[in-house]
């Protein structure tokens, strides 16, 4: 209910509140009674604010009551003194009377009053500003004054005009802040002394009567006090400048005239004369400046120059400027720049700028040489790039940012003495990005033609899909076992056929396989091959035929015979490469040349050992003609050089080890003799080193296979003597090659097949378990010391080629020999 | 220079007539020149800075230049009126005139009170390369004249003494305008020759 109650009342008074607010009619607000003042203590009027008029016109009307009696009257005068207020005049007003005063507003509605005023005349009395200021100067005696003159304020009712006013006077220089203020007293004029010469002044005056408040301040005058009458200040010479080192042009910087007229001469005097000359032009460079032409001009000469200023009162004369024209050379900047964008060969961009020298600069003589500079930033950069570029008139900017505005500017200077000139103005380059896009372009246009290229090369290997499947999956041919038979059978010997067998025992690998089927397949050019080393049409061999008479133990690696031997070991010994050690360290005393062959041969055997069943088949393949078996061993020599260039050679000791073995091998391959003597000496030097070395050969930079095949060389060269003796009795049966047995059980593993094939028979524990590096390595470097004397005893002996062919299979038997050093 | 290149074959090992070019001769005494000023430009800057400032030394070292006496062109229109012949007289007798005073500065600037070392390695310098230069104008105007050469162009100079001064005021202006005058003449030196050069070797037209 008390809600409901509450909620009533609201609406009530709402609505109330709404209807006065629609119809916007109230009673009027309440009137403020602003001031009242009295001019002249004579009369006076009071001035109110009326309050809101509550939507209706309102009529205002002012009531007062004078303290002595209880009469109220109004308003005598509504209009005298402006709207909303009430003037009183000279009948109304009593000095010795206090009125009260109201103002009540009235409309329609009601009425709403003032709150009452209580006016004592006396203490209202403000008297209008003076009027009609105005200022004089004088000067007497080189003294300044200011002569103030103004009238008192003027009043509504003419008559009366007896009052008299005090007046203040305040002024101040115009750029000051703070007024000086002057009582002046009754007067209405005044002189200011004391004054600052030269400064404006501004003036104002008010005034006040005996008693109430000072006027406003008049409106403000100024005045331009005049300066002193001095002679003028010293002039200062700027500067002086020649332009093109012809003619010059010095400025000074007037002495302050003291508002006199001035004017100013310049003097100068040459070194080496006395007489003191005047400017000869002070119009050409402008004002307050001295140009002297080239017939004023002279070099090497100190001018001796002064600027005098003068007036009425005397003069002025500025601090000399001692002058070389030589030293104040500054030139215009350069003109006609252009810049030009080009294209390199590579299709970058580069810009070309070229520029003129400012035309006023007689370079052609060479009177006057310039040098240049120019500065360039992109446009939005902060820092100038600056580039000196001497007396050349152009210059070249590579690398730019492509899509970038630059922004280049040009200034020069005499090559000795001068000053820069100015900058020239701003040039604007925009370096185009369509360069980096025809780049993509073309590089687009690389992948889709590499990538096409690869397309149809592998279209092409599936086409031919079938033959690649033969080489790396043959079949197993029934061949296989023919060849073996051929060879095996003449042999006669049933342990090597088992050997040959027990190559496939092995668990199947493509090498084998391969191997034996090119082997078949070669085989009818056997017979040639058994003598490969005498017939090989490649010069290398020949030539390292004949200079190879020593080492008949060895007999030569290359007969074709021996490859599926090697094959096999190989499975068994990874690799075969240990035999380009050997030739390494025996090449001594030209013997180099035999071991190339050596090497070349077991190099072929080398990619049998290594997994890549292509290189072996190629090898074996091409086994039958000597060249390309040369051409092998290129390749096997490129893998070694691949190998060692993926290590850094000289570095570690190993490294070099091989860097030997490798350039050995090289030089024979490329079938320069020189070289291969002066490398062999090289490593007869170091054989000391090279042993040691070859303890490291292990190191995980050397390729297995490789390390594999340097020991098994070292082996070798150990075994060197047994393997003579062996020779020996292999000789009988005529190019065979005898396993070098100093280790009984070598002599167990070697035999001997066909006529020129030697067939080993590896340990099986050799076989199928990697061979310890270690041992073998500490067992070669006994021998390596002993092997300067082999090696000359392998030279002093003519071998025969039977021999080089079986001490080629001897080597080849590595894996064999590795069993015996464990 | 392209010039010296070409000049190369002209001369073949053993030839005995095999001379430079009178470009080839220009350039480097050109060359010389430029780096002699710049020398004895260099060496005047830090004298100043370091000895000179404040005593006003400028205004004393008007018209003391002991070459003074030779005239030689004071613009760029004297400087193309003048005979080249005379020119490279005048040139001579510049450089012959500081064969003296030089030595002496090189071997005095030494007993200045704390000298730096670039002052003092730049005096010798100086008059080694004005030796050279010497010799290489010498070559050139025994080239260019047509007549006999004048030898006697020369002005001496008296002024070890006041390098010697006890008084060290004194003694320092001295200095100060020794080195003045050797920059100034060095410019003159090498504005000459490089009019000479435009004006015998690329007709005005450099």
């Amino acid at each position: 209910m008390k809600q409901r109650f509450i909620s009533s009342v609201q609406i009530i008074l709402q609505l109330a509140l709404t209807t006065v607010g629609l119809t916007g009619q109230s009673y009027p607000g309440k009137p403020q009674i602003i001031r009242c003042r009295s001019l002249e203590k004579e009369t006076f009027s009071c001035w109110w604010k009326p309050g809101s008029d509550g939507g209706r016109p309102n009529n205002y009307t002012l009531f007062y009551s004078k303290d002595s009696e209880e009469k109220i009257y109004e308003c005598p005068d509504y209009l005298t003194s402006g709207p909303n207020s009430c003037y009183f005049d000279k009948n109304h007003t009593n000095p010795w009377t206090t009125y009260i005063i109201t103002v009540m507003a009235t409309n329609e509605i009601g009425s709403n009053s003032s709150d009452p005023q209580h006016v004592d005349v006396t203490s209202i009395v403000q008297p209008d500003a003076p009027v009609n200021l105005s200022l004089e100067t004088n000067t007497s005696a080189n003294m300044s004054y200011l002569w103030a003159k103004w009238s008192p304020p003027p009043l509504a009712d003419a008559s009366s005009n007896s009052h008299e006013y005090h007046y203040e006077l305040r002024l101040k220089p115009e750029e000051k802040e703070e007024w000086e203020t002057v009582p002046v007293g009754t007067q209405t004029h005044y002189e200011v002394t004391s004054l600052q010469a030269g400064a404006k002044y501004v003036v104002q005056v008010r005034c006040m009567l005996d008693l109430g408040e000072w006027s406003e301040w008049s409106s403000e005058r100024s005045i331009q006090i005049p300066k002193e009458r001095l002679p003028p200040e010293k002039p200062t010479i700027i500067k002086c400048r020649s332009p093109e080192k012809e003619t010059f042009t010095c400025w000074w910087k007037p002495a302050s005239d003291g508002g006199l007229s001035t004017s100013h001469t310049l003097l100068y005097s040459k070194e080496g004369e006395e007489k003191v000359y005047e400017c000869p032009d002070y119009k050409t460079a402008g004002p307050n400046s001295c140009y002297f032409d080239k017939k004023h001009t002279s070099f090497w000469t100190i001018y001796n120059i002064t600027v005098r200023a003068t007036n009425e009162m005397g003069s002025n004369v500025s601090d000399p400027h001692y002058v070389d024209v030589t030293y104040i050379v500054q030139p215009d900047p350069p003109v006609n720049i252009t810049l030009e964008l080009k294209k390199s060969i590579k299709r970058k961009p580069y810009l070309v700028l070229t520029w003129s020298p400012p035309p006023l600069a007689d370079v052609r003589s060479g009177w006057l040489t310039l040098e240049y500079e120019l500065r360039l930033k992109p446009e939005e950069g902060e820092e100038w790039e600056t580039i000196f570029v001497g007396q050349q008139t152009q210059c070249k900017m590579f690398s730019l940012n492509p899509g970038k505005r630059y922004i280049v500017q040009i200034h020069c200077k005499p090559d000795h003495h001068g000053l820069w000139s100015e900058w020239s103005p701003e040039m604007y380059i925009e370096i185009p990005t369509d360069f980096r896009v025809k780049d993509m372009v073309v590089w687009i246009i690389v992948g889709v033609l590499s990538s096409l290229i690869c397309l149809i090369m592998s279209w092409i290997m599936i086409l031919k899909g079938y033959r690649m499947m033969a080489f790396i999956l043959p079949p197993v041919p029934g061949p296989k076992i023919k060849g073996i038979d051929t060879h095996l059978l003449e042999t006669g010997k049933s342990d090597e056929l088992l050997s040959a067998l027990g190559c496939h025992g092995f668990p199947p690998t493509s090498d084998c396989e391969e191997l034996l089927i090119e082997y078949l397949e070669v085989e009818d050019s056997e017979d040639q091959q058994l003598m490969p080393n005498h017939d090989t049409p490649s010069k290398n061999i020949k030539i390292i035929l004949k200079e190879t008479d020593s080492d008949s133990g060895r007999g030569s690696c290359d007969s074709p015979s021996l490859l599926p031997v090697k094959c096999r070991e190989s499975r068994g010994l990874p690799s075969a490469l240990q035999a380009q050690d050997v030739r390494a360290n025996e090449k001594k005393g030209g013997k180099g040349s035999w071991e190339a062959q050596c090497t070349a041969s077991e190099q072929k055997t080398l990619p049998c050992s290594s997994e890549s069943a292509k290189s072996c088949t190629w090898l074996a393949a091409q086994l039958p003609s000597n060249q390309p078996a040369m051409f092998a061993y290129h390749s096997a020599v490129e893998a070694f050089k691949i190998t060692l260039n993926t290590t850094n050679m000289n570095t570690s000791p190993v490294l070099v080890r091989n860097e030997e073995n490798h350039q050995s091998l090289y030089p024979i391959a490329e079938t320069v003799y020189d070289d291969v003597e002066k490398i062999s000496e090289m490593e007869n030097s170091k054989t000391d080193q090279t042993t040691v070395q070859q303890h490291n050969g292990k190191s995980p930079f050397l390729n297995p296979k490789l390390m594999d095949y340097v020991e098994v060389h070292k082996v070798r060269q150990d075994e060197e003597p047994a393997l003579l003796l062996k020779h020996k009795e292999n000789s009988r049966k005529t190019k065979k090659c005898t396993v070098p047995g100093t280790n009984k059980e070598y002599t167990k593993v070697s035999t001997v097949v066909d006529h020129h094939i030697l067939v080993l028979l590896p340990d099986q524990r050799t076989q199928n378990t990697p061979v310890p590096q270690e041992p073998v390595a500490e067992t070669s470097q006994n021998p390596r010391q002993s092997q300067a004397e082999k090696n000359t005893g392998y030279s002093t002996t003519a071998p025969s080629d039977s021999r080089r062919d079986t001490s080629g299979s001897d080597y080849m038997d590595p894996s064999s020999f590795m069993p015996s050093f464990k | 220079t392209k010039e010296g290149v070409t000049s190369l074959p002209i001369c073949p090992n053993g030839s005995v007539n095999c001379q430079l070019s009178l470009e080839e001769l220009f350039d480097r005494a050109v060359k010389l020149s430029h780096y002699i000023h710049f020398l004895s430009s260099e060496m005047f800057n830090e004298f100043d800075e370091r000895y000179a400032q404040g005593r006003g030394f400028i205004a004393k070292a008007v018209n003391s230049c002991h070459t003074a006496s030779l005239t030689t062109p004071e613009d760029k229109e004297q400087a193309q009126q003048i005979h080249h012949e005379d020119l490279l007289n005048l040139i001579l007798g510049v450089l012959r005139s500081w064969n003296d005073p030089l030595i002496h500065l090189a071997s005095e600037v030494q007993r200045i009170k704390e000298a730096p070392e670039t002052i003092l390695w730049k005096a010798v310098e100086i008059e080694e390369q004005n030796k050279r230069l010497l010799e290489g104008m010498e070559k050139i105007v025994g080239r260019v004249h047509s007549g006999e050469v004048e030898n006697d162009i020369y002005t001496p100079w008296d002024g070890l003494p006041s390098l010697q001064l006890a008084d060290e005021d004194s003694r320092l202006f001295a200095f100060y305008n020794l080195l003045h005058c050797l920059r100034r003449d060095s410019h003159k030196i090498d504005n000459y020759l490089k009019v000479l050069k435009c004006r015998l070797i690329h007709d005005n037209n450099c």
